[in-house]
């Protein structure tokens, strides 16, 4: 009962890095009816400027995360720039685009700092939490409630600000959206660099729980994508839901089925995705099927 | 379209010069008169330097391995150049990169072949050597690699050499220091599914086997995971006195780390992976401590020959050698008196150089079997803050 | 031809090593081939291939290594379980497309990577050795040199099967669906089959391509079939140009030197293949075989245009047989709801065999809504149709289509990359998918059947008035033009019935009273023809009835003098009050959106 619970905490302190990736996917995807295969690899480059500025740099992680958020927003704006001109218009060819500038900034991240990788201390530095024979780790903690932060102002800004009802506007009619005046690239713009700031975030937060290599982002990108859509696309909640649901799927997965863990959540995906591609509180907001 | 029906048209007699083409070249096959490597003439007659490949991961996340054993090797032909190379000559190392990829390392045997490298030093992963060795043999080019899996061994490959001992020797030694001197009941298992890792799962299962004992738990993770709670969860919970790693450096670190932030309180127990730094960084100090490493080099300062090969290292790259690299030096200086020996021989002749010598390095005395392997013995150290202390 | 020459005598140039290279590059050519097929020309993501690849190479290395089997046996059992596969991964290419579709075959990929690097039958991660080289003849195929020729053989049958499909009926068919599925559907393209015959092809190529990379390299391991060797096939059929089976082989060729010369600086050649792709993607989708021709477009329009191709006049068809005067198709009590709005609301009208029926309405009343459902584009909610007494409401649009129902849509969807012949081609074409199992065992019998139906896809162009024009691409047509083509490829199915959606949207004067003749004449040769419209002057002189839809429900009906006066009708055109009535725009209900 024991390795239940600490499995199952396991699982959700990993889901809140995951909702986190859903969310970023989930934004872009709504918005720009895209789904961004160079996430996993900006969530990477998240990952290791947050490290460089923790470790090298030695800015306090709190300071650290920002700043890298900061820098991948930037190449978020600059994968959409180079992409806008495929915008709306040929869906397949901005897919291998994104494909490309995934590969690109995988290249750049080993020539960088080299493909062995490196581990991460983690900046929460107390014991772990004991509660009824279950291990929480402090940092563990410190992940959730920054996620649960991330997610409300997220909401709040989508909700309540212009910029973010323009994105939701540009997400139900794009052409319509323009006819109301919205500049439709800078929103879309807002929107990937957004997302890519959600998914530094969660490389961030995940670099002490796991390990920083090149190639850290294509599991955890596939693992995002697969809790957006999980959730169902274009809300926070979906989002929240999938990422719990994927991280608990996986850790019990890894335990029952251990080598065989990723293909087993595969498998479930791909069902689910084809009985229901709109997930548990989807919405069809752009149907590309 | 008319460029179409032309197309049409024109295959047929493209057909008939092929088919010409195809009687022209049946008289002599191409490629035939190279055939044989370049590495197939006996003696030594070539002046100039004496060409020798090193193939290991220089990309991809064996690279930190690959990079150990090119330093390794590396020192040990520069300090052999100075001192004169071979009869004069100079041996010129040539870096290629395998990616960590057995079928990149194919490709890579042939270009080596063609490039007229006469040895090969590599690769660190047991799967590339294995993929490669069948095309260094019957192109006769001798290999001294790092890789330690016992399919290497059952290859019986008359020019393969290992630098070290077998997997099944760190694993027996490690195990029977486990169950006999400390009187350890519960072991538990944890490898991972690369050959490394699939490899350390069925030597040392047969190592606890044959001293009548069985794991309490033994979990398989994918090579490239790094969230491994899941398992160590399920492990936790059978209550291990010992938990045995089979995995490389960066996983093994992080296999610690995580299994101390669950409250697990097993000794760790892990061969050769566990004595370099990188496992040690990577866990943390804190949590590396106490770990039983099986290890044929147990430290910088575990003799004079040691130290004296450390201070040169670090002269040269600037951070201190571990395990890899001093088994690199290990085979590279074993080339370099069977190279002095035969006189820059080639082929068969500097394989048969090579189980002639008998060389006492930082991992012990060599001395090969026909097999390849040339040392039979490992040594238990424990981690006792940051550097591996041998047990008495 | 001088290619093939320099590729037999390629082998007497190249040392070991090269050689070795030039055996990988033939084979990533093959594999490219496959990609090109189900991507390029069938317009499919498929980011399995590798896994295809790997499949081959597996399952022949198990069953002579593991089990004893002979090379060939293995090897037709390899490409046979490699094509089961294919039928696997392509199952969800029926349901979803285009990104979902990459994600999910990029996740069956990566299962099948974690189960070849963990099931024991694999040996893991060490990889299989000892595959026995393929026994040819007495042929000493442990040769590099040999091998390549073997290699070469298997290609150049590949390419020529591919290029031969491409340009005949199913390669067709594909690239219609390829353009716009909506269109290819009511023209009569069954979609799904389609789809499946794409990943089956897919798979047969890399099946092949496996086997032979077994029997060369004599081991294999899993890294070589992992997900970056997929997105560099992907840059190869990218880079090389998706859609022309000539650029996958240059691209693969050129990828795999280049992959090659860099083997040191891996991370750096990383980085020019990811600049690349994304260059190619956004400047020069085509490809780089595009290139050329792309650059003679260029140059021809700065050039000014030669002699400009002139529409001829249209030859009226001759006349068909008196029409029964039945009702031809009956549509009951229809509803048509999305999502909360009611677009039609309880329809019945009934068209008249040999009748020109006219559909009048303001913008959103659901006339388009009425033609998509009829035409089998959506399921109705509610209500029922039928044609000659068949039912045919949620049906889907290629068999409604096979049954005798052509159209036209009010956004004009031509196939845009396919040339206006070939536009008129794959409406002509009344086969049904299963016919092609001749391009396997008498591709003899699809060449006659290509050329017959280009000799009567030629007259149908000319009587249209079109045989100028018939290598032109939709793009490049004026505006009147590529209207009349749309109904030239609509009455090429020999529609019993025939929709026309706006067909004078746009047409000047001149254009509309041609557009008017030929109607007639279409319904003259037994077509029965109903046709929304919103100028009223044509609807008037070419309609003997007409049907006034007014918020998703029939308010008036009859003949046109009479239908003009009927107050009702007034009301909703002119309204009675001085603020007139909103209307919901008509674009909320776009074709686009099934």
């Amino acid at each position: 009962m024991q390795s239940f619970f600490q499995t199952l905490v396991s699982g959700l302190s990993f889901g809140a890095v995951y909702a986190l990736i859903a969310l970023g996917f989930s934004l872009v995807y709504r918005t720009m009816g895209l789904v961004n295969f160079a996430h996993g690899a900006v969530l990477m480059i998240g990952a290791y400027v947050a490290s460089t500025f923790y470790l090298s740099a030695r800015l306090p992680f709190a300071v650290a995360v920002p700043a890298a958020m900061v820098v991948t927003a930037v190449i978020g704006l600059v994968i959409e720039r180079i992409l806008r001109p495929l915008e709306n218009k040929d869906f397949d060819l901005m897919l291998i685009g994104t494909i490309g500038a995934g590969t690109v900034l995988e290249a750049v991240a080993i020539i960088i700092w080299s493909s062995s990788g490196r581990g991460v201390s983690s900046p929460v530095q107390t014991a772990p939490l004991a509660v009824g024979g279950v291990s929480i780790p402090g940092y563990n903690i410190l992940v959730i409630v920054v996620t649960a932060v991330a997610m409300v102002v997220l909401t709040l800004f989508l909700q309540r600000t212009k910029h973010g009802a323009a994105m939701q506007a540009v997400a139900m009619d794009h052409e319509a959206a323009t006819a109301a005046g919205i500049h439709v690239g800078r929103s879309n713009a807002i929107a990937f660099a957004i997302g890519a700031a959600l998914a530094a975030l969660a490389g961030a937060l995940i670099g002490p729980m796991l390990y920083v290599s090149p190639t850290m982002g294509d599991s955890l990108g596939i693992d995002g994508f697969a809790a957006a859509i999980l959730g169902g696309f274009g809300s926070v909640p979906g989002a929240i839901a999938g990422g719990l649901g994927i991280g608990i799927i996986s850790a019990f997965a890894a335990q029952q089925f251990q080598g065989y863990s990723d293909m087993v959540t595969f498998v479930v995906f791909t069902v689910l995705v084809m009985i229901r591609p709109t997930g548990i509180f989807g919405e069809k907001t752009v149907n590309r099927a | 379209m008319s460029r179409r029906s032309l197309c049409r048209f024109g295959l047929a007699p493209a057909l008939a010069v092929a088919v010409v083409a195809l009687a022209v070249a049946a008289c002599s096959a191409p490629g035939a008169s190279s055939t044989a490597g370049s590495g197939a003439t006996g003696s030594g007659t070539a002046s100039g330097p004496i060409k020798i490949a090193v193939v290991d991961a220089q990309s991809g996340s064996d690279s930190d391995l690959g990079q150990f054993e090119w330093r390794g090797v590396s020192l040990a032909v520069n300090q052999a150049n100075a001192a004169g190379g071979i009869g004069g000559r100079k041996i010129d190392l040539t870096l290629y990169d395998d990616q960590g990829d057995p079928t990149v390392g194919v490709e890579l045997a042939k270009k080596i072949a063609s490039a007229g490298d006469i040895a090969m030093f590599g690769t660190a992963e047991s799967a590339v050597t294995l993929a490669m060795a069948p095309i260094l043999e019957s192109e006769q080019i001798p290999n001294i690699t790092s890789g330690q899996s016992t399919a290497l061994v059952k290859l019986n490959s008359p020019y393969l050499f290992l630098n070290g001992p077998t997997g099944l020797t760190y694993d027996s030694t490690l195990a029977t220091y486990l169950v006999k001197t400390k009187h350890y009941t519960k072991i538990a298992m944890l490898t991972n599914n690369d050959s490394y890792g699939a490899g350390e799962e069925s030597a040392f299962s047969s190592s606890l086997k044959s001293l009548g004992l069985a794991p309490v738990a033994a979990k398989v993770v994918p090579a490239d995971q790094t969230n491994m709670t899941p398992e160590l969860t399920a492990i936790h919970g059978s209550n291990p006195q010992v938990l045995f790693i089979g995995a490389e450096e960066a996983q093994s670190g992080l296999i610690v780390k995580q299994a101390r932030a669950l409250g697990m309180t097993a000794v760790i127990a892990e061969g050769a992976p566990a004595g370099t730094p990188l496992y040690m960084s990577t866990a943390g100090t804190a949590n590396a401590d106490g770990t039983i490493v099986s290890s044929p080099y147990l430290g910088n300062g575990a003799s004079a020959a040691a130290a004296k090969f450390a201070a040169a290292y670090t002269t040269a790259y600037g951070s201190a050698p571990e395990l890899h690299g001093a088994k690199a030096y290990d085979g590279a200086e074993i080339m370099i008196a069977a190279l002095k020996a035969c006189n820059g021989c080639t082929g068969l002749a500097l394989a048969s150089a090579i189980r002639a010598v008998h060389y006492d390095g930082l991992l012990g005395d060599f001395s090969y079997d026909s097999s390849g392997v040339g040392i039979f013995a490992t040594a238990i150290g424990i981690i006792t803050d940051g550097k591996i202390v041998p047990v008495s | 031809m001088v290619l093939a020459v320099v590729a037999w005598l390629l082998p007497y140039q190249l040392n070991i090593y090269w050689m070795s290279v030039a055996d990988t590059a033939l084979l990533f050519a093959l594999l490219a081939v496959g990609m090109g097929l189900v991507m390029g020309v069938a317009g499919q993501v498929n980011l399995a291939q590798v896994a295809f690849f790997g499949a081959g190479a597996y399952v022949t290395a198990i069953l002579t290594t593991h089990d004893g089997y002979g090379f060939w046996t293995a090897a037709a059992l390899a490409v046979g379980a490699t094509v089961a596969m294919g039928v696997v991964v392509g199952t969800p290419a029926l349901r979803i497309q285009s990104h979902y579709l990459g994600i999910v075959t990029l996740g069956l990929a990566v299962a099948f990577t974690d189960w070849i690097t963990n099931a024991p039958i694999t040996n893991g991660d060490s990889g299989i050795s000892g595959i026995p080289t393929p026994p040819l003849f007495g042929i000493n195929l442990t040769s590099n040199y040999l091998y390549y020729y073997l290699e070469l053989a298997v290609l150049a049958a590949g390419l020529a099967f591919g290029l031969f499909i491409v340009r005949t009926p199913l390669g067709r068919r594909m690239r219609a669906m390829r353009d716009d599925p909506l269109a290819a559907g009511a023209v009569g393209v069954e979609i799904r089959r389609l789809r499946m015959i794409a990943f089956v092809l897919a798979s047969i190529y890399g099946g092949a391509a496996g086997v032979l990379y077994a029997g060369l390299i004599h081991y294999i391991a899993p890294e070589t079939f992992s997900v970056a060797d997929m997105f560099l096939l992907l840059a190869m059929v990218i880079i090389g140009g998706r859609q022309s089976l000539a650029g996958c082989v240059i691209g693969a060729v050129a990828l795999t030197v280049v992959q090659q010369e860099l083997v040191n600086l891996s991370a750096y050649a990383q980085l020019g293949y990811g600049l690349v792709v994304v260059a190619v993607v956004v400047f020069a989708p085509t490809g780089l075989v595009g290139i050329p021709s792309r650059a003679l477009a260029l140059y021809r329009r700065r050039r000014g245009r030669g002699p400009v191709a002139a529409l001829e006049p249209f030859r009226p068809f001759p006349a068909g047989p008196e029409a029964a005067g039945g009702v031809m198709l009956d549509v009951s009590h229809l509803t048509m709801r999305f999502r909360g709005l009611v677009a039609l609301n309880d329809v019945s009208l009934a068209v008249r065999s040999g009748e020109i029926l006219g559909v009048v309405g303001p913008n959103g009343s659901g006339k388009t809504t009425l033609f998509n459902v009829v035409s089998g584009l959506y399921r109705p909610s509610g209500g029922r149709i039928t044609l000659d007494g068949r039912v045919i409401s949620g049906a889907r649009a290629h068999r409604i289509s096979r049954l005798g129902v052509a159209r036209t849509f009010q956004n004009l969807r031509l196939f845009t990359t396919l040339t206006a012949t070939d536009n008129v081609l794959v409406s002509l074409d009344r086969t049904r998918t299963w016919w092609s199992w001749r391009y396997l065992l008498w591709p003899a019998g699809v060449w006659r059947h290509d050329r017959a139906l280009k000799r009567r896809a030629a007259a149908l162009l000319a009587q249209f008035g079109l045989a100028q024009f018939s290598a032109a691409l939709p793009g490049s047509l004026p505006y009147g033009i590529q209207r009349r083509l749309e109904i030239a490829r609509a009455v090429a199915s020999s529609p019993r019935l025939l929709l026309l959606d706006e067909p004078a949207a746009g047409l000047n004067g001149d254009e509309r009273s041609q557009l008017a003749a030929i109607v007639r004449s279409i319904r003259d040769s037994g077509v029965t023809v109903v046709l929304i419209e919103h100028n009223m002057g044509l609807v008037m002189s070419l309609c003997e009835r007409i049907i006034v839809l007014d918020s998703g429900a029939v308010i008036a009906e009859g003949a046109p003098a009479d239908v003009a006066r009927h107050p009702a009708v007034l009301e909703a055109y002119l309204g009675t009050s001085p603020v007139p009535a909103p209307s919901e725009p008509e674009a909320r209900q776009k074709t686009e959106a099934p």
